[in-house]
This record gives structure tokens, sequence and C-alpha cells, in this order.
């Protein structure tokens, strides 16, 4: 059974998301673990262009290949989401 | 209520979904990436100035439909296919269907999905989902985009399934009505590579194949003389990641799921070499994925330049280079 995400781990995802779509003006803390990233309910509100920057980006920090789109859909709708997927992908390797 | 009971599975494209769904659910084990490979599913065309296209644009895999009829052909699978002029005697037809509890694909526009967030749906004639019962004036629906089973109201169906415009569905549906107990995978995922490496390398169509991407490459820089204005040209250029990540391509516009066949296949074949060209197919899509990323990026900072488009151009050749050289072995290994 996967584990449940650290705060620590959520946390990193913050920052490179920030860092990755070169956010100014929020900081990792305002983000919310659970709401929707793309939408107006986030202190993010990202659109499609910034959803392949962080595919792209997972692949780079945690080797993790998100090659279907649908699936991606899912995977980075929140925090929570990414946090239990890349836990769930290092589960896999691990095994 | 009359629901079929059956096994929602999401899936990396509409098409191929739908078909490996309907078909697991008949009894038959075989993987989305194996019916997309056998079916000679990846593809690269080129539209420059085409009368069906306002816009430049291009596609990466074969036409709707060949996924179906391929794998048919390839594995001796039966399908029986209908289309309607008339919407009540489409819906009607399904409504029986269900009766005798078969699930159905039906072919529809993408924008009646109403169980899909709004800002997704967009006009697609060609997005196929299964139906796979009926309760009271709502139909449930298998979409592989979607993580569950969901419900659709009777009326949106009916307008997805009887929708205007290029492609218009026509009410079309498919099921399998025979599948043979013996199917020899060897011999059809040979075949469908074989034509695959076909489409990419040989075919004497200056747009198809590798000939394609180059010629994308080419004329990339000529997209600012079709656009009306820097807005136009930004969201066709944008569009190139649409197509190549996000309409249900597996990512990367297919080259991931052919990566993916490529691996399967090397088991079933016994042929470790497609192992390796299977993880070489993984790069090629990384590849691709640089391609969609950067379109997106300057489509959406307006850098619509020369040098920008040139860029482009460049790293479409790139492309065309590598899956050259990749099929060449692809197809000296079959």
């Amino acid at each position: 059974m996967t584990k449940e995400p650290s705060p620590e781990l959520k946390l990193e995802i913050k920052k490179m998301i920030i860092e990755t779509l070169n956010i100014t003006d929020i900081k990792p803390e305002d983000v919310d673990d659970e709401k929707p990233l793309f939408g107006s309910d986030n202190a993010l509100t990202l659109d499609s262009v910034d959803a392949i920057e962080i595919i792209m980006a997972l692949q780079r920090t945690y080797g993790i290949r998100i090659a279907d789109q649908s699936l991606a859909r899912y995977v980075i709708r929140s925090v929570n989401s990414i946090a239990e997927f890349i836990l769930t992908e290092q589960e896999k390797n691990n095994l | 209520m009359n629901t079929i009971p059956y096994k929602h599975k999401m899936a990396a494209h509409c098409e191929s979904g739908a078909v490996t769904s309907l078909l697991n659910n008949a009894g038959l084990d075989i993987s989305e990436p194996l019916v997309f490979g056998i079916s000679s599913g990846i593809f690269f065309a080129y539209f420059h100035k085409m009368k069906s296209f306002a816009f430049p644009t291009f596609i990466v895999r074969n036409k709707p439909g060949s996924i179906r009829n391929n794998l048919a052909k390839r594995l001796g699978i039966k399908f029986h296919a209908e289309k309607f002029n008339n919407p009540e005697e489409g819906m009607k037809r399904l409504d029986e269907l269900l009766v005798k509890n078969i699930p159905v694909a039906v072919q529809v526009d993408f924008f009646y999905m109403d169980y899909l967030p709004e800002w997704e749906r967009v006009h697609i004639n060609v997005h196929f989902i299964v139906v796979v019962g009926k309760s009271g004036s709502k139909y449930i629906i298998s979409d592989s985009y979607f993580p569950n089973l969901v419900e659709l109201e009777s009326a949106s169906l009916r307008k997805a399934r009887f929708a205007g415009g290029n492609m218009s569905p026509k009410g079309f549906f498919f099921y399998p009505e025979y599948i043979p107990k013996e199917i020899d995978y060897k011999k059809a995922i040979l075949k469908g590579t074989k034509k695959a490496c076909f489409y990419m390398l040989k075919i004497p169509i200056p747009f198809v194949g590798i000939k394609g991407i180059r010629m994308f490459a080419r004329k990339i820089v000529e997209w600012p003389t079709f656009a009306r204005d820097t807005e136009h040209l930004s969201h066709e250029i944008m569009k190139i990641n649409i197509l190549l990540e996000d309409q249900g391509t597996g990512g990367a516009g297919f080259r991931f799921m052919y990566a993916t066949f490529l691996q399967q296949a090397s088991v079933i074949l016994g042929k470790p070499e497609w192992s390796e060209l299977s993880k070489e197919m993984m790069e090629i899509g990384d590849g691709w994925r640089e391609i969609s990323l950067f379109a997106a990026r300057i489509g959406k900072n307006r850098e619509l330049g020369l040098d920008r488009l040139k860029e482009l151009g460049n790293m479409l050749n790139g492309r065309a280079d590598v899956e050259e050289r990749f099929f060449r072995r692809l197809k000296n290994s079959i």
C-alpha cells in the first residue's frame, strides 16, 4: 500500500512548480494541497502550457515519465495527486 | 435500468481505447499498445494547403477507423458496424443492442460529453466512447478519458452522435461480433510493423511519413502568411502542443505508446533487440515533447518571429533524422 505523502514532499512539489513556471508573486505556502491547480480556486491558476511544463519537470526531477496525457490530467490536478503519483511510481521502481 | 457488467479502464487514446475495452470485455486479453502497434497506428502526415483545413496542420496517427479495420484484418476479428441518416433510428438501434447486453462503441462529438469539465470540451467529431447501459433518460458510458463509468443524458448522446460538420459521426457504432479462438499474434505484429515502416519510410507521398516531417520543418516558416494576425498565429502554433500531447495521443504524438508496443512485442516475438528499440522510441518521444513545449511557449509568449519558427523547423528536422534511422533499423529487424 502506498504511504501518505509527507509535507516535505508536497512543499518540494510546490517549489518545483513555482520555479519551473517562473512564478514570482506566489509562495509555496500559498498553494493549497488539495484544490485544483487548474482553474481559479487555487493560488496558482495554470493552463495547458503549464501542464506540459510540469510533466517535463516531473520527468527531470523525479525521473517519472507521464507518457499518457489522459493519466496526466488526473496526476497533475492537485499537489496531493502529484505527490501520491510520485510515491506510487517510486514504490513500483523499488519492487 | 439495463447496465451490462463492464470492466472500465482508462486508456491513452479514445479509438484504440474503445477497441481494446470492447475486446477485453468480450474475453480477449490484449493491451492498448498492442492494438495500436498491430493496426500500424503510428503515422505522420503534414497538410500545408488542403481544402478541408483552413490552416496548415498535421496528424500523428493513421486515419480514424484504421485502428479497428487493420486490427480486425490482422487478427481475424469481425466488427459489426452501422451508420444512420435518421437519429431516431440510430438511437432506437442502440437501445435494442443494450437490451441484448451488447456494449457498443459509438462515434461522438466530444463537446457533448457533459461529464467532462467544460474547459476540456471542444468540438471534435471523432471521439469514441462505449455505451454499456441505460437508466431512465441516461446512458451509462465507458469513456477511456474518464476514470470511472459515467452517465450521459439521452439528449446529449443524441446530439453527440448526430453532430454536423467535418467528419460528422452519422450515428456510427461498432461492436465485436466474432473473435477467433486462436490468434497468431506474432504474424500480426510483424505485419503491422512492416506496414508502419512502409508508411514512415517508403510511401510515395511527399507529405506522409518522414518526408512529411521534413515538409513540416520546411514549411513552418510560411505559417505567418496563413494567419490573420499574431493572435491567430499564436493559437495555431500552440495547437502543435495540443495535437501532440492533448488529444489522446498517449503523449509525444503516440510515440510513447508505440514504444510500449515494441516492448510488449519484443517479449511475444522473443526479439530482445525490439526492447532496445522501445527505449530508443521513448527517447524519440521525449524529443517530440520538447517540440510540444517549445511550440506552446513561443505561442503563449507571442515569440513568433522568423528566428523562432526556424528554430522549431530545426527541431522538427531533428525528429525526422532520428525517426528515419529508427524506422530503418526497425524494418531491418523484422
